[in-house]
């Protein structure tokens, strides 16, 4: 029923930084606008609310803002299309959508905790390992 | 345009099938060629330079009696006594060998390096063969190769199919030669002979059938490790190599065999079917089980150390290595601290993370007066972990850090006051030696190799004072204790005008009188001695200390002198880095203590936190051998767990108490190391001595008659390494010399 919904367009090169944005808004919306059918799919809606969905799609947009050249921008764009596509085509099951979504990463929390406010980048490392 | 071409042109758009070839010919090409010879006035390019074999470099004695020889046509100018085998080397022509080894005598029996030379009946073998002025050697002619691939062909007659089998594949000098210049085919039908193995020790396993009868091992133990154990028995082609009467090799070079045997007939016991050579990947690195500072290379695969090999270095080790040295590696893989500990209430140690072993740590050292805080630096440590000990304890308040086996009172303003002044090499030059309490042949075998090489080559003396020792050279014993010395000192001994007529004396003194209380007494009469004899000149300080760990030069180089004398009696915390060999017996009961180490040894016994380190294979370090040589070791093989290397656990130790060391990274703790001792970044140099001890103040200490005592009791277990190893306890069990 979503095969065709979503059919993985190769976008066009973007011309410049501005279109690539426009396109990755877009993307962003068309993201935002499959979380219910998402929920409905897999069954989320004892795991998890719609809003931290919401929040967590756009942590992964955020970790990529730095970047500024275009083909990558439309790499990633491509990429991240084709995810979209497979989780709403129900390609994907319910143990990705809680791992790579809901769960989250458990390094990034470990080091916002208070153990390790003061710490230099020599201790932080020390504490993972030897080399670095 | 010719004739010819005309021709060949009218023909070819006659006939379009190109059956019939036209022969164009040019004048050029009809005349003789010795007119050709003549039209060419260029000379031919000069042949490319020669350099000598391994990048060699060619010592003249005597710059005007060199000689001029001419290898496969080229001249080289070589020195008057050289051998034609070395003169090809010198001309960078490698010539095969078996029985010759350049650290040995002469044998020339295995005929391999024979090689033709002009107006010679028969081909030479040029290992033994003197090079006479304006002889031409010629080694790739049909009767060089031909002798070649008989003597290969002889040699492989007798030896065993054991290829698959045998340890020494991949490196085996027949198997190398024989591909090289040997023949292709063999034809040997008959029946092989096989020899009995004999019972070596725990280290060497000989299989004897392999063996070629090149005599390398009966010359090395004859020479060079100065034991007389084997020998060639029988005649002919029932010779064989052994011991005869069923004796081990209890030598402390024996294991040098392995090295030298060109085939698989002696090999590492230990080392048996582990690996082959090409799966192991080769790390240059250095010894640290004693001071010598032997050049190693650690092979090892993925992450376990399969073997230890010497390397070449001339100054300090040539090419051998003690045997503690070589089989000391399997240590490593036996009680390794792997995680922090801290021990409970109930005395049992718990494993703990890191934060949580450092916090205590450093909880600890605040509640502590500064006056009782005390660090041991251990025989292995490695000067970075030296110089950050040295600073986190200073920055605490604390001035009471020094390396084991320095003792307590030591006096390190003088570098001549701790070092072996004139080099490992230096003491070749030397024609009496004076060993003071030492007993070279288990505190330093590389040097006692030294020393017996000296005394071949030109019959030094050897004056020994200390208990009855079995030196493998000729020695007179002196006495065993200080009285011994101030009678020499004295001149009432017959060996003082020994001294006194000698061109260049040296003084060799053990580091355990550094342990007695009356040290500055024995140092104050050597120096006597010293200058009496005019053992201290300009040109040459013979008066030299020997070491007995690989820590303790760079310890005193970086300043690890404690303040008071009886700090451990008052300590209240107590920081370890691999420091085993300390007496804790004085020790409160209720002081903190610290260990910083690799092994579970008999530090941990005592200790309320423990903290894994790096081993010496598992880190770069810096370390001074007892001649002042500054050398590192490097990381062969990743660290055990969740292990650390000592320098990032005390500047992570440091943070965490709140006195944060200024160096995050391995140069900047070097660049540190470099305000105090700044020869210490000048790897593989020696930093020689620039005062001596005439600079010292008058001493007027007693010496007490205490005879000198044996410092180390056993060779094969020094230090936690090879007290964690089976071999050593094999060997101490089996070999020690008793």
């Amino acid at each position: 029923m979503a095969f065709t919904m979503r059919a993985v367009k190769v976008p066009p090169n973007s011309v410049s930084l501005e279109e690539a944005r426009t396109r990755t808004f877009e993307f962003f919306k068309s993201a935002c606008r499959s979380i219910p059918t998402v929920m409905e799919i897999y069954n989320l809606y004892d795991v998890v609310t719609p809003s931290q969905l919401r929040s967590n799609i756009a942590a992964q947009f955020r970790k990529n803002s730095h970047i500024t050249n275009t083909k990558v921008i439309d790499m990633l764009l491509f990429k991240g299309m084709e995810e979209l596509g497979d989780v709403v085509e129900h390609a994907k099951q319910r143990h990705h959508i809680i791992g790579q979504y809901v769960v989250g990463h458990h390094g990034l929390s470990q080091d916002s905790g208070t153990k390790d406010e003061g710490a230099s980048d020599f201790l932080k490392n020390f504490y993972k390992t030897n080399y670095f | 345009m010719t004739l010819g071409q005309l021709a060949s042109r009218a023909l070819r758009t006659s006939r379009p099938s190109s059956l019939i070839r036209t022969i164009i010919s040019t004048p050029d090409l009809n005349t003789s060629s010795a007119g050709a010879a003549a039209v060419s006035d260029a000379p031919p390019p000069p042949p490319p330079d020669r350099t000598p074999v391994g990048g060699a470099r060619v010592h003249f004695t005597n710059p005007d009696d060199a000689i001029e020889v001419f290898v496969d046509g080229f001249p080289v100018k070589i020195p008057k006594g050289m051998t034609v085998l070395q003169a090809c080397e010198v001309a960078g022509v490698d010539i095969p060998r078996f029985c010759y080894h350049s650290r040995l005598s002469i044998a020339g029996n295995c005929r391999m390096c024979l090689v033709e030379v002009e107006k010679s009946p028969k081909p030479v073998a040029s290992c033994a063969m003197p090079a006479l002025p304006g002889m031409k050697i010629k080694t790739d002619t049909p009767i060089a190769k031909k002798a070649r691939e008989g003597v290969m062909e002889f040699l492989l007659m007798n030896h065993p199919l054991d290829c698959p089998i045998c340890d020494q594949g991949g490196e085996c000098d027949l198997q190398d030669q024989s591909m090289a210049f040997g023949s292709d085919r063999g034809r040997f039908t008959e029946m092989k002979r096989s020899v009995v193995d004999k019972n070596l020790g725990p280290l060497v396993k000989t299989v004897m059938t392999r063996c070629i009868q090149c005599t390398r091992c009966v010359r090395f133990a004859t020479e060079v490790a100065g034991v007389q154990d084997l020998g060639m028995l029988g005649r002919g082609s029932g010779e064989e190599i052994g011991t005869y009467v069923e004796k081990l090799m209890t030598s402390e070079l024996s294991g040098n065999v392995i090295d030298i045997c060109p085939v698989g007939a002696l090999t590492s016991k230990p080392f048996a079917f582990k690996a082959r050579n090409w799966e192991l990947k080769g790390t240059e690195s250095i010894d640290v089980t004693d001071a010598v500072g032997s050049n190693i290379r650690i092979d090892s695969r993925g992450p376990e150390v399969m073997r230890i090999v010497p390397r070449l270095n001339e100054d300090i080790n040539e090419e051998w290595i003690s045997d503690k040295t070589r089989f000391c590696y399997d240590g490593l893989k036996r009680q390794r601290l792997n995680d922090p500990m801290i021990r409970g209430a109930d005395g049992r140690f718990m494993t703990v993370s890191w934060r949580d072993a450092l916090s205590v740590v450093a909880e600890a050292f605040h509640q502590v007066k500064p006056k009782e805080i005390v660090g041991v630096a251990g025989k292995l440590s490695d000067a970075e972990s030296m110089i950050a000990l040295k600073d986190l304890l200073n920055r605490m308040g604390s001035n009471n850090v020094w390396c084991e086996g320095n003792g307590l009172n030591v006096n390190a303003d003088l570098r001549s006051g701790y070092l072996l002044n004139s080099g490992i090499s230096g003491l070749e030059n030397a024609d009496v030696f004076l060993l003071v309490g030492t007993q070279p042949r288990v505190e330093a075998a590389i040097v006692n190799a030294r020393i017996r090489k000296t005394v071949r080559a030109t019959q030094a003396k050897v004056g020994y004072v200390g208990p009855a020792a079995n030196l493998n050279y000729d020695h007179q014993h002196l006495g065993t204790g200080p009285e011994a010395l101030t009678e020499i000192a004295e001149g009432r001994h017959p060996f003082s005008s020994l001294l006194k007529n000698a061109k260049n004396p040296a003084i060799i003194v053990g580091a355990g009188i550094f342990e007695r209380k009356d040290k500055d007494a024995i140092f104050s009469v050597v120096e006597a001695i010293a200058k009496q004899g005019n053992v201290i000149r300009p040109d040459w300080n013979g008066l030299n200390i020997l070491l007995l760990n690989a820590a303790q030069a760079a310890a005193l180089d970086l300043g690890l002198v404690p303040e008071s004398d009886n700090s451990l009696e008052t300590a209240k915390f107590v920081y370890l880095m691999g420091a085993d060999d300390v007496n804790l017996e004085k020790l409160s009961s209720d002081a903190f203590v610290v260990y910083q180490g690799h092994h579970g040894d008999r530090g941990v016994y005592r200790a309320n936190v423990i903290l894994p380190a790096a081993a010496f294979s598992e880190k770069e370090g810096i370390y001074v051998n007892t001649e002042g040589c500054v050398q590192q070791t490097l990381p062969a093989v990743p660290t055990v767990g969740d292990a650390r290397e000592d320098w990032k656990i005390i500047r992570a130790l440091s943070e965490v108490a709140g006195v944060r060391l200024p160096y995050d990274s391995v140069d900047a703790v070097r660049s540190r190391m470099s305000t105090v001792a700044p020869h210490l970044l000048n790897l593989d140099e020696r930093e020689p001595t620039t005062f001596t001890a005439e600079l010292k103040p008058e001493c007027s200490e007693k010496m007490s008659k205490d005879p000198f005592a044996n410092v180390v009791d056993n060779f094969y277990m020094t230090d936690a390494i090879t007290r964690a190893s089976k071999i050593m306890a094999q060997c101490s069990a089996l070999l020690s010399k008793k």
